[in-house]
């Protein structure tokens, strides 16, 4: 296979260059680290030989800038205001003329010059330059918005014709080459040839093409509609099909009870717990069976009453590896443990004796990161603002929108609570406008005016606690920090009604509500779960097909279908985190080969974190982790949106969990 | 030596007029006019080049039609659709006619006219229209080829001298002065101050300059050209004028032409008057400027 | 940047009457693509395809062979391939397929910016020999409309272009830019500007095996 090398720019003539350099005294260099090309580290050429060609004169440079993709305007004009170029005049640039062109107007003031020019991809008497696809491959297209590869066998006359011919050859090619450049192939030739293989007869009627077709303004509003959907809300992120209609509307409802449950040890962040039963023990729904020592723990507690069967290892649905469960039988009664009872005199009971209940009852952080909510509403920082997380921004779920519509005035009980812990002045609850369902509900509710709701625009991942911070309150959650840096504690709806029901009802956090959508499914939905449901139970109950091969054609990952795990082992189950499972056919045309990287910096457009993913597949791929720390990915929030969008279906983010996983060692010593 | 070539040398008060080729075969009709009312009144007439970007007869052809009817022609030249072959071509050809005025344009855009799909070319500009009839003259081409015979022309070309900002304009201009412009055509002029503060950014390039005058025909045009066309500022006087009755109109206009001319007399070398079809009137323009 | 669009619904239609195989690329994914359109489109004429490949990047050849390989049957039961996806997909398509009717279901049109990079406020077209030093980094070749260098053809409005009044008069934004960094003798220079075609005709992009 071949690949051309787009490399859009090299320098201009010498006598060009040392033209522009008489005329000036001082001159501070920024060069672009190219795009659409082999990925390497090494430095660009077109500085040294600069240098080389500039002998004596080079004394005039006062400073050299690299960036990556420097027509990335809005992380390159964050670069540029970091630059320490105040004194400098005259700037040089090495790059494409966009990247030129962004300098000079982010410089205005500042005389901007190019060293370079720009290299043409390719050209003829019609099109003045064809356009590849955003792969490196050899076909081009003029974006003559009149296709005509329809009539032609696939092969364009616009752009493979020299003189971009329509209606047949020009008599001029001589054994099959174009006269224009004898090493090209005659394109009417080709055509010809393809068409005839095929049956088909060179296109008779007469073309003319409408160069008028396309108007300036339209192209225009085209522009500026995907710039600003790119930059709405914040920069990077995705618009993946959402999905939604496939869920939204369905009313949540009970999932039949399992017949066994499969209870993980680890449910949140920090050390698992330890078992407070034994295989054959009694326990009733509701009963705390697991504890945890460390500072950052939750208990954990018996989804069903029964009888325990044993303590195994199973294959955890988060962690993917094996991890203690405790596997408890249903004895169909669902008898509740004495535990289950609402605090009684909610208003005298102090802030501590709540944390203590949130701690006791299990509660942790329902959005799939599973951290202890006590601990998270003890903050070491003063806090003003508590967010309340309805975003839910992953295609195919409904669960937070449910809940939303369906248990608004718990929420707004639970809401309660939590300010009372907090003692937060502001309070918002953020929702994204495709639920409008639940926007209404909430602002329909008799809530005091310190909580407002929040329509956010929908883009994923609106929903990522720093996107959310940064949109409604306009705070930078620092690098490598935590919304309380910023005074915020953000909560999701979710963990808000696990509050709620662990004080009023006092039930720990033994259910939730999940969404099960996707591909191939005779049940969709929404539904109120026990933890512990393994997911064998779950294909039984949703999936339409041959169980047999349902791994084999299907795959099942729990949350949704960008940051959700992909699920291999069956016997795994619903833990606290569960957001949902989203299943989805195993297209035919899944390519997991990985390729490349053709530096495309699509990866460094989608993140809303502002990385350079590139480089972690980089290093990654040499295993040099230190080098990697060096692009922040301890800031990484695995939104997974480079690997969506990945021209070289490259696994980015396990790059970047390995990376991070050596920083985490790194600090641990 | 042109005729509107030995005109301005002679330091006299030029004139020239304009004519536009019809659309279609029939220029009879056209060529009447400019022998009526055009010919023995003025020094030059210029033939527009698919004017408006409106596809119609050539203006080669007409300004050889005219050669013939010694009317002296000023071909006009614009870029938007020939490429440096055509365009070099077409002036050898027009020099073989006899032709010797020319005027180069950029010219307007194919979307403005009656072809919008068509491509649009700017191979070259007025800029470099200019230096191609230069190296032509000098005996060769664009490209550097020897040619055998070279042409001889007396080299045209337009500015806008009521454009805001005036100064990208007056740089265009000595572009073009340096490219070989010999002598200028301007846009419309109505605002004499204007076109006062344009003449004195302008002193020190030593070309003729003949000011644009085109016909007022009604008020609503007045206010149609303030909105639409570039470089042309009616100040409002002249609109309340022009709002006389309708069969006072021609009369009117005629007298503001007139009088424009007499204020812009000792400014420049002479006018340009395009009368957009009142060709008729052109003759009393003249008398009414006392020319 | 490419973009595409659906090209008129009669025509496309009319695709369907050969039992096609249909390519779908959501390729370039958050840009500009009638993904829905297109489902919409599909699903109405559902039974009347051998199936369909609903696939991303299918510039990218290597792919483009695996994902082929991989409905090769479906493919070769149907009467042609009907590709939805911008110019570059469908010749990739066709040149895997030479055998088969490849037909593209939409016109790609392109948007400033660079191929495949993000849509950008600037335009480059790859002339080959860049005037930005002169100009102040506007671009006449893109930013006027007739892609004038050596100056305004003095057809702009209050600053607006003659053919799109909604566009700024590239070479009075040029003359701005350069008065702000005091250039602006720039434009005076006795330098008459043409441009050589040649560069973009002559130009051979590198290709590597």
């Amino acid at each position: 296979m071949s690949e051309i090398d787009y490399t859009k720019y090299r320098l201009k003539p010498e006598s060009e260059i040392r033209e522009t350099f008489k005329e000036v005294s001082s001159i501070f260099i920024i060069s672009c680290k190219k795009c659409y090309k082999e990925f390497e580290i090494e430095a660009e050429p077109e500085y040294d030989k600069l240098l080389e060609l500039l002998g004596e004169e080079r004394s005039k440079i006062s400073g050299c800038a690299e960036f990556d993709f420097l027509c990335n305007s809005y992380l390159t004009k964050k670069k540029l205001t970091d630059l320490d170029i105040s004194n400098v005049e005259t700037i040089g640039v090495i790059s494409c003329g966009i990247g030129v062109q962004f300098v000079a107007q982010e410089l205005e003031g500042k005389r901007v010059l190019t060293l370079c020019d720009s290299v043409p991809q390719s050209g003829n008497a019609t099109s003045v330059t064809g356009y590849h696809g955003i792969s490196l491959g050899l076909e081009k297209c003029a974006g003559c918005g009149q296709c005509y590869l329809n009539i032609t066998g696939g092969i364009c006359p616009v752009i493979d014709c020299a003189k971009g011919l329509l209606n047949g050859p020009c008599g001029g090619a001589k054994n099959g080459k174009c006269e224009v450049d004898p090493q090209v192939d005659c394109a009417w030739e080709k055509i010809y040839l393809r068409l005839k293989g095929q049956g088909r007869n060179l296109p008779g009627e007469v073309k003319l093409r409408d160069y008028g077709k396309f108007k300036v303004d339209e192209r225009n509003r085209i522009s500026l509609f995907t710039q600003t959907r790119r930059m709405q809300n914040f920069y990077g992120g995705l618009y993946p099909l959402e999905r939604k209609e496939e869920t939204e509307n369905l009313s949540i409802e009970a999932f039949p009870e399992p017949e066994h449950v499969v209870v993980f040890l680890s449910q949140h962040t920090g050390s698992p717990a330890h078992s407070l039963v034994k295989p054959g023990s009694m326990v009733k729904m509701g009963q705390k069976i697991g504890e945890s020592s460390g500072l950052i723990s939750a208990s954990i507690h018996a989804s069903i009453s029964g009888k325990v069967l044993s303590i195994e290892e199973r294959i955890h649905p988060s962690l993917l590896k094996p991890s203690l469960a405790i596997i408890i039988e249903n004895d169909g009664l669902n008898s509740v443990d004495s535990s289950v009872e609402p605090v009684s005199d909610l208003e005298n009971v102090s802030k501590e004796s709540l944390l203590e209940l949130l701690k006791e009852k299990g509660i942790v952080g329902l959005g799939g990161a599973m951290f202890p909510t006590h601990v998270k509403l003890c903050p070491p920082k003063p806090v003003d603002t508590l967010v309340v997380n309805g975003c839910e921004c992953e295609p195919y779920l409904s669960a937070d929108n449910r809940v939303m519509i369906e248990h608004p005035d718990s929420i707004l009980k639970g809401i309660k609570i939590v300010q009372k812990i907090l003692e937060a002045k502001n309070i918002i609850i953020g929702v994204e406008e495709n639920k409008s369902g639940a926007i209404g509900k909430l602002k329909g509710l008799d809530s005091s005016p310190d909580v407002t709701v929040a329509s956010l625009k929908t883009k994923y991942p609106q929903g990522a606690e720093k996107m959310l911070v940064k949109k409604l309150l306009d705070r930078q959650v620092p690098e490598g920090g935590l919304p309380l840096d910023v005074g915020v504690v953000v909560l999701n709806v979710s963990t808000i009604l696990a509050i709620y029901q662990a004080i009023y009802e006092g039930l720990p956090l033994i259910q939730r509500v999940i969404t099960i959508s996707g591909e191939g499914l005779k049940r969709k939905g929404n539904f109120l779960i026990r933890i512990g449901t393994p997911i064998e139970d779950i294909i039984d109950l949703c999936f339409d097909g041959n169980r047999e091969k349902f791994l084999e054609e299907y795959q099942i990952k729990m949350g949704g279908p960008m940051m959700g795990i992909l699920q291999e082992d069956l016997n795994s189950a619903v833990i606290k985190g569960t957001t949902g499972f989203t299943i989805l056919r195993k297209y035919p045309v899944e390519v997991s080969e990985e390729r490349e990287c053709i530096k495309c910096g699509r990866c460094v457009e989608v993140c809303p974190m502002e990385l350079y993913p590139l480089y972690y597949a980089y290093y990654g791929k040499k295993e040099m982790w230190e080098e990697a720390l060096k692009y922040n990915v301890e800031n990484c929030i695995e939104c997974g949106c480079c690997d969506y969008i990945c021209s070289s279906k490259i696994n980015l983010l396990s790059f970047i969990k390995k990376a991070k996983r050596y920083a985490y060692n790194k600090a641990k010593g | 030596m042109t005729r509107l070539k030995e005109a301005l040398e002679s330091k006299k008060f030029v004139v020239t007029g304009e004519i536009g080729p019809p659309k279609g075969v029939n220029v009879e009709s056209c060529l009447e006019e400019a022998e009526k009312y055009l010919k023995g009144k003025v020094a030059a007439v210029n033939v527009t080049d698919i004017q408006s970007a409106v596809m119609r007869v050539g203006s080669l052809a007409i300004s050889k039609k005219l050669l013939e009817m010694d009317i002296e022609p000023v071909f006009q030249m614009t870029c938007r659709d020939r490429n440096r072959l055509a365009l070099e071509s077409d002036l050898l050809s027009a020099y073989v006619l006899g032709i010797r005025n020319v005027l180069a344009l950029t010219g307007d855009y194919v979307t403005l006219g009656d072809h919008p799909q068509s491509k649009p070319v700017f191979d070259l500009d007025s800029v470099s229209l200019l230096k191609a009839m230069k190296d032509l003259e000098s005996g060769k081409d664009l490209a550097g080829n020897e040619l055998d015979g070279a042409p001889s022309f007396f080299k045209g070309a337009v500015v806008t001298p009521c454009a805001d900002p005036l100064e990208p304009q007056v740089m265009k201009m000595e572009k073009k002065i340096f490219a070989g412009a010999e002598f200028f055509q301007t846009q419309a002029v109505y605002d004499i101050g204007l076109f006062e503060k344009f003449i004195k950014e302008v002193s020190h390039l030593k070309v003729p300059i003949l000011a644009g005058i085109v016909l007022l025909k009604s008020a609503g045009m007045a206010k149609f050209m303030n909105e639409n066309v570039s470089g042309v500022f009616v100040p409002d006087e002249l609109i309340k004028e022009m709002s006389v009755p309708k069969e006072d109109r021609r009369k009117k206009s005629v007298e503001i032409a007139a009088r424009l001319i007499k204020q812009m007399k000792d400014m420049c070398q002479g006018v340009h008057l395009m009368p957009l079809g009142w060709d008729k009137e052109v003759p009393n323009v003249i008398e009414s400027a006392g020319l | 940047m490419l973009i595409t669009k659906l090209k008129d619904r009669e025509e496309i239609i009319s695709f369907f009457d050969l039992r096609p195989f249909v390519f779908k690329c959501f390729g370039c994914k958050e840009v500009y693509f009638p993904e829905e359109e297109v489902d919409r489109l599909i699903e109405d004429n559902r039974n009347k395809i051998t199936g369909i490949a609903r696939v991303d990047y299918l510039c990218r050849e290597e792919f483009s062979k695996v994902y082929i390989e991989k409905v090769s049957l479906e493919i070769e039961r149907s009467g042609g391939v009907v590709v939805f996806s911008c110019g570059v997909g469908v010749q990739v398509i066709a040149k895997l397929l030479e055998e088969k009717k490849v037909l593209a279901g939409c016109d790609t049109y392109y948007l400033n910016g660079f191929q495949g990079l993000s849509v950008q406020d600037f335009n480059c077209q790859q002339c080959g020999e860049c005037y930005l030093n002169y100009t102040g980094g506007i671009c006449p070749i893109t930013a006027c409309s007739k892609g004038l260098l050596n100056g305004p053809c003095g057809g702009a409005k209050n600053g607006k272009c003659e053919v799109n009044p909604e566009m700024d008069c590239g070479w009075e934004l040029i003359y701005k830019r350069l008065k702000k960094i005091g250039k602006e003798e720039i434009l005076k220079k006795k330098k008459v500007l043409v441009r050589d075609y040649r560069r973009i005709i002559t130009e051979k992009p590198v290709v590597k095996e």
